[in-house]
């Protein structure tokens, strides 16, 4: 059975792109389109893994995160951020230090490779 | 000097016209009294003008020794020699006793008379430049007391603050402004030390380091500092040490700028901008987003035609992404936000792992590229991924600027109080009317051989900003065709690392 991969985005051209990388390596996808959205989408549709856009307008990604990894439940899903906030001086120490104070999985830079972006699915989805 | 005056008060006519004639060959200007009355009251009217007085003490009416009286009491400083007629000694000893200042006794030579004339003018010379002497250094002392007050007054009303600290770290002088801006009471700053005064850490760090600073290049250092509970204040303080002539270092100044306008403003236009870039980065990553989806056949077949205008398309919009990345960098620096880590920090560390990751690119356009590390091993206070930052886009853009078969060469080293690193190249190098401007905000140099090699303009600006938020400097030097070299200037960790020279 594919795993399915909720992909949360508050631009849907992205998460377009997104999902059709995500479909062409056969994964099932389900959309989005806010924090808000992507907060009762993790309940109902009881996805494998998160793909989390930071900057949204009515919740951000941090937010959302914070809410998942304190619910009993969602806590398990793996988050993989997605962050536009990137630098290529003090990438390191930046992001990471988001990332931990977020408690996402992992993080990944927008725009995204299709071959990273899956590589590091396919080890979040591995632990 | 101006000729001098003598006056002869004598009653009888031969004895002043004998000394008039005597006198007058020597150059001097002879005046003379019959009486002592006359020779008084010449002495009211012209009481400057005489330098010394030939005073007989036999004469009718008013006695000589009552004259002298009188000049004692009334001109103390001028020198009265008397001539004592057939008299005993006993009358010039009284005379003598009485203020005198010489005596000549009846008869003389002209050669006596000159003698004891002239010694009596050397010693009003004498006196007349000691009183000059005198004089001046009176005025002088005035003088250094209203440029005192002048200088208190002017200090005072500065806008500026300003604290002067002594050899030991005491503070001798503060003004009203600087107790304004550090929020500390004038009493508390004005005789304490430094180290126990509430002052911003980051400024006491500064003061006494200027203070035990060896290196007599070292001129200045500015910062900037929020003080005040809430950090609500900005300040710009510029420390300089203070020596003597011999070089040696005997207190600090600093002085104390609010900046907290300006600070606000450049805080407002960061915001702006990194609103901005953020607005105009989500669509364009969406386009890249796009773009990777078809060259990566997701969205079906591709011509290749189509390939290689969409591959052109997402050049294109990478470097825009880019230059927006640059622009995020940058307004986070002027925010304050990307230099909060700071830690000791060894150099040769940090210079080792950027050449290890940019020996690819390195290779890759052949050429060779070789960092010397130092026998000593400097260490600094500073944020790790900045200086990642300092020399990775200095020792890529060395790469970049040179041309296949060159060298890339990067040197650590010990100078005075700071780390010096130096990134040369033997690339084509910088015209001199450029080089003043490539730390600018977006300044390219543009030339046929950049013309290939791509960039926003804005690496050097932030090199330069990150070095300024650890108090470095940055220079660079280059001849066209031949290369160019960065030095880098960060001051060292204070106390941990000290070598006595």
């Amino acid at each position: 059975m594919p795993k399915k991969i909720l992909i949360v985005d508050d631009d849907p051209d992205l998460v377009e792109a997104v999902s059709m990388i995500l479909e062409s390596k056969n994964y099932e996808v389900a959309a989005a389109y806010g924090g808000i959205e992507g907060l009762q989408k993790a309940k109902t549709e009881n996805p494998d893994l998160i793909v989390l856009d930071v900057m949204m307008p009515d919740k951000d990604g941090y937010a959302v995160c914070k809410e998942l990894k304190a619910d009993p439940e969602l806590r398990k899903i793996p988050v993989l951020l997605l962050t536009a906030v990137v630098s290529k001086i003090a990438t390191t120490r930046y992001t990471q230090a988001a990332g931990l104070e977020t408690e996402a999985d992992d993080y990944i830079d927008k725009p995204v490779e299709p071959e990273v972006l899956v590589r590091r699915i396919e080890t979040l989805l591995s632990k | 000097m101006e000729r001098a005056k003598i006056l002869v008060i004598d009653d009888e006519q031969i004895m002043r016209d004998g000394c008039t004639r005597i006198l007058t060959k020597n150059g001097w200007e002879v005046l003379t009294a019959e009486n002592g009355k006359q020779g008084l009251a010449h002495l009211q009217s012209h009481s400057g003008e005489t330098d010394v007085i030939l005073l007989d003490l036999m004469m009718p009416g008013m006695s000589g020794m009552e004259v002298l009286e009188q000049i004692r009491t009334n001109y103390p400083d001028l020198l009265v020699i008397v001539i004592t007629g057939y008299a005993t000694v006993e009358s010039a000893v009284e005379a003598m006793k009485k203020g005198a200042y010489d005596f000549i006794p009846k008869p003389f030579t002209p050669d006596q008379l000159r003698i004891v004339v002239r010694r009596a003018l050397e010693k009003r010379t004498l006196q007349k430049e000691a009183e000059f002497l005198r004089r001046e250094r009176e005025r002088s002392l005035r003088d250094i007391a209203t440029e005192k007050s002048k200088l208190k007054t002017i200090i005072n009303c500065m806008g500026d603050g300003v604290l002067v600290c002594d050899r030991e770290g005491c503070i001798v002088l503060s003004n009203p402004a600087a107790s304004r801006l550090l929020k500390i009471p004038e009493e508390s700053l004005i005789g304490n030390y430094v180290s126990q005064c509430p002052l911003n850490p980051e400024l006491l760090r500064t003061i006494e380091e200027s203070l035990n600073v060896k290196d007599r290049n070292y001129i200045s250092i500015s910062q900037e500092l929020s003080v005040g509970e809430t950090g609500e204040t900005f300040l710009r303080a510029h420390t300089a040490p203070v020596r003597n002539d011999l070089g040696e270092t005997i207190g600090s100044v600093t002085v104390l700028q609010d900046i907290s306008h300006l600070k606000e403003l450049d805080k407002m236009k960061s915001e702006f901008i990194a609103m901005v870039a953020h607005e105009l980065r989500a669509p364009l990553a969406a386009v890249e987003q796009q773009l990777t989806v078809i060259l990566n056949r997701m969205a079906g077949e591709v011509t290749e035609k189509q390939e290689q205008l969409l591959s052109r398309a997402k050049e294109r919009t990478k470097g825009l992404l880019d230059l927006i990345r640059d622009l995020l960098d940058l307004s986070k620096i002027e925010a304050g936000k990307m230099i909060q880590y700071k830690e000791p920090l060894t150099l040769r560390e940090v210079i080792e792992k950027v050449v290890e990751l940019m020996r690819t690119e390195a290779e890759q356009k052949k050429v060779d590229l070789q960092f010397f590390p130092p026998a000593q091993n400097p260490i600094v206070h500073a944020d790790r991924s900045g200086m990642e930052g300092v020399f990775t886009n200095l020792i890529s853009n060395a790469i970049k600027y040179t041309p296949e078969g060159g060298r890339v060469r990067i040197t650590l080293n010990e100078e005075g109080g700071f780390a010096k690193v130096t990134v040369s190249d033997t690339g084509i190098g910088i015209k001199k009317e450029d080089l003043q401007r490539i730390f600018d905000k977006f300044y390219r140099v543009k030339t046929p051989q950049t013309r290939q090699i791509v960039g926003t303009g804005l690496g050097l600006s932030i090199v330069k900003s990150i070095i300024d938020a650890h108090l470095g400097s940055i220079s660079v030097e280059s001849e066209e065709g031949k290369g160019t070299t960065f030095t880098v200037l960060l001051p060292k960790e204070t106390g941990t690392d000290f070598h006595p020279c």
